[in-house]
């Protein structure tokens, strides 16, 4: 009997261990890939250079041309990597969204934080509004900064009050979505054509804007995020599992929902003051990691991650090849490239999110 | 009963003194137009969309669709521009602060004007332009679907307010003529319009006779759309507006085949691999929305040296890097609203001066500008509309 239990036990055991192993493989491929969409996205331009240049002007920018040189240092490579981060940022905090609101629709903008930040945006645009004192270059990503930070701050005040539940977070998420979107058009309303044409603009999202400064800012949001989130795996996994069990393991839920509730904010807040909405990937990046992955958070982390980045790394590739020479908004082709590989995953796997 | 009775009384008499004094009120109203009508003549005429409009003209009352209209209408109405403007759009209030500045100088009463708001371009409240009995509302071609979907053509047909359509801005330089021809008639100017086209084609005649002559070798040439509007680069035109203008100047605009509409934006290292000789930075003073940003502050009466100062950004940016016009220092920067006016001719001839130094040396596109100012505006001509990088220390 003894030995039966072993042996099932051994069994379990060696289960457990291929399970792992499939999922660290998968994990191994998301790299692999992104690493190769970020090849290319940093090989393919309109000014057609060699691979032997484009690595060249990488590894010894001193010896290419200054020409080359700008265009990869300057161009390509702070697009072809503030696609990864903000991928990845937005991607992780649409993961944790979803988690701790136990809802499959939740994404980082469901709390209305990209609503607020186009809202902050289009004051900047319209009316030269400054929210916090800036340099020109700075004033609009500050206000889209300032405005989302704001929604936050709303959502978490609201929160705090007794009898708060997932559900109720939501609504209430919606009700700020609704609020500076009638904002946002109160404010196109009053706005003259040019102010109206920059704000639709910004709010299709464009990864053109990014320069080394703002790649910085939003990899070490990332950075200081993840290790804060990896900490409490095993609590939002156990949240997973429904919040009277996590509770019963001794998680802190309302608690912990709040603290994860700020940190995403912050973790969307800067790639949207940044770059402009590009919201499909946080509703799809996880959902794409979850699919592949499964719902420990130990590897739905990475994976979520790096679904985020891949996804907006691939959408950088087609928005500069779609028409050579022109540059397509991001976030219309992030959508449209995500729907179709979402659907298609939605309908194969036939489980519930 | 009787109490009833008196009280049913009562009410009909108030009734009826209610709908009296109603009718007399209608009746007072629509006396206004008639009157006017029996001295005005009716004329048919054809919009910028292919319509057939009839408007009693010389109108007297009309709401401009775009305030920007006002360029036109101040060279037919020129001793007093506003006098039969009766609403427009906030646009040239918000858009060119510095031309509306210098009208309400002259012409105080221009601040009384009602104005529309409105994003979207040709929206407007249907009841205050009816308060306002026009003779004609004029609208700008873009704002078609906006009205077709409202059916306020039909609506205010039914009031006898006709619509009319016109254009400077999607195809500039077919619609220039028949806008400025069509409004003169409407105005009862026919004879100053066509003194205005007659200039602004005989302007124009100047740079492209001589391109058609020399068949200079065209300088490849970016045109940077509302340069320090935003701090995204690259927007740019297509093969319309400035993009037209510019090939008219003898220059190729690297944007032409890219570019499938009107606007659009490139991708910054396409201007690298493209190698233009030339970069046009449209831009006027945004001080009041992008403070203290990049833009060059262009306009009447701007001053030069600061938007030469200003537009010393532009070579720095990466997407210039290494390009000819950086090693020629050959950045300029014009004044945006001319992608709406019919004073484009002007900036065409400021173009070719700039490609085609040799062929234009005696062409003065600031002359040019002040003799339509003489010869047609209300307004003093004052520089500023055009800034150039000093070349002389290379």
């Amino acid at each position: 009997m003894t030995s039966a239990a072993q042996t099932s036990d051994a069994g379990q055991r060696h289960a457990y261990r291929v399970l792992v192993r499939r999922k660290q493989r998968l994990l191994g491929l998301l790299v692999v890939l992104l690493l190769g969409s970020v090849v290319l996205d940093l090989a393919l331009g309109p000014a057609r250079y060699g691979l032997d240049e484009v690595v060249q002007a990488l590894l010894r920018p001193d010896s290419a041309s200054a020409q080359v040189r700008v265009v990869m240092w300057d161009i390509r490579l702070p697009v072809a990597l503030m696609a990864v981060a903000v991928g990845a940022a937005l991607s992780l905090a649409g993961a944790q969204m979803q988690t701790i609101l136990n809802n499959p629709l939740a994404s980082p903008f469901t709390l209305g934080i990209s609503a607020a930040a186009s809202f902050g945006a289009a004051l900047g645009l319209a009316f030269g509004v400054k929210l916090l004192p800036a340099v020109a270059e700075y004033v609009v990503p500050l206000n889209a900064f300032v405005m989302a930070m704001l929604a936050a701050f709303l959502i978490y005040l609201l929160s705090r009050r007794r009898g708060v539940t997932a559900e109720t977070l939501v609504l209430l998420g919606i009700a700020l979505v609704f609020t500076f979107n009638a904002l946002l058009a109160l404010t196109q309303y009053f706005a003259s054509e040019q102010a109206v044409a920059a704000v639709v603009f910004w709010t299709m999202g464009s990864l053109t804007k990014a320069t080394w400064p703002k790649l910085a800012i939003t990899c070490s949001v990332i950075l200081v995020m993840l290790p804060i989130f990896v900490q409490r795996a095993w609590a939002l996994t156990a949240l997973r599992l429904g919040e009277d069990k996590a509770a019963s393991f001794g998680v802190d839920v309302p608690r912990l929902r709040l603290q994860t509730l700020m940190m995403v904010s912050l973790l969307a807040a800067f790639p949207v003051a940044f770059v402009g909405t590009i919201g499909f990937v946080g509703l799809v990046g996880p959902h794409i990691a979850r699919m592949l992955i499964g719902e420990d958070q130990r590897f739905f982390l990475p994976a979520s991650l790096l679904s985020g980045a891949l996804l907006l790394s691939l959408s950088s590739v087609v928005s500069k090849t779609l028409i050579p020479g022109a540059i397509f908004p991001i976030g219309i082709v992030t959508s449209l490239i995500g729907v179709p590989f979402f659907i298609a995953l939605i309908l194969g796997k036939r489980r519930s999110w | 009963m009787g109490l009833q009775r008196r009280w049913a009384g009562a009410l009909i008499a108030v009734i009826t003194v209610v709908f009296l004094a109603a009718l007399l009120i209608v009746s007072s109203q629509s006396n206004r137009p008639t009157e006017t009508a029996t001295s005005l003549g009716t004329v048919t005429v054809t919009d910028l969309l292919g319509r057939q409009v009839k408007v009693r003209a010389p109108v007297r009352r009309v709401i401009l669709g775009e305030g920007r209209l006002l360029y036109v209408v101040a060279a037919l109405d020129t001793e007093d521009p506003i006098q039969r403007i009766v609403g427009w759009r906030k646009d040239l209030i918000q858009a060119d602060p510095d031309t509306y500045a210098r009208y309400r100088g002259k012409f105080p009463k221009i601040a009384d004007i009602p104005t529309f708001g409105g994003f979207e371009d040709g929206t407007f409240d249907i009841e205050q332009a009816i308060t306002q009995q026009p003779d004609v509302i004029v609208l700008n071609v873009e704002a078609q679907r906006a009205i077709d979907d409202t059916r306020y053509v039909e609506k205010l047909a039914a009031l006898g307010i006709p619509v009319v359509y016109v254009d400077f801005r999607h195809a500039p330089m077919e619609n220039t003529e028949p806008t400025l021809r069509l409004i003169g008639k409407l105005f009862g100017k026919e004879a100053r319009a066509e003194q205005l086209i007659a200039f602004r084609t005989q302007e124009i005649k100047r740079v492209t006779d001589i391109i058609a002559a020399h068949q200079p070798a065209r300088p490849k040439v970016f045109i940077e759309r509302i340069g320090g509007y935003t701090t995204d680069c690259c927007l740019s035109f297509g093969d319309e507006n400035f993009g037209k203008f510019v090939e008219l100047a003898g220059g190729r605009n690297i944007a032409k085949d890219i570019i499938s509409g009107t606007f659009g934006q490139l991708n910054p290292e396409q201007i690298i691999a493209a190698n233009p000789d030339h970069v046009v930075v449209t831009s006027a003073n945004w001080e009041a929305y992008v403070p203290g940003g990049y833009w060059v502050g262009l306009g009447p009466g701007a001053d030069p040296g600061e938007a030469a100062r200003k537009l010393e950004f532009y070579p720095r940016r990466p997407a210039y890097t290494g390009i000819t016009a950086n090693k020629d220092r050959a950045f300029h920067a014009v004044w945006h609203q001319f992608y709406n006016s019919p004073y484009q001719f002007v900036a065409i001839q400021q173009l070719a001066k700039w490609f085609h130094p040799r062929f234009f040396a005696d062409l003065d596109p600031e002359a040019t500008f002040r003799e339509l100012h003489e010869r047609f505006l209300p307004i003093a001509y004052e520089p500023g509309y055009f800034a150039t990088l000093d070349r002389s220390d290379k």
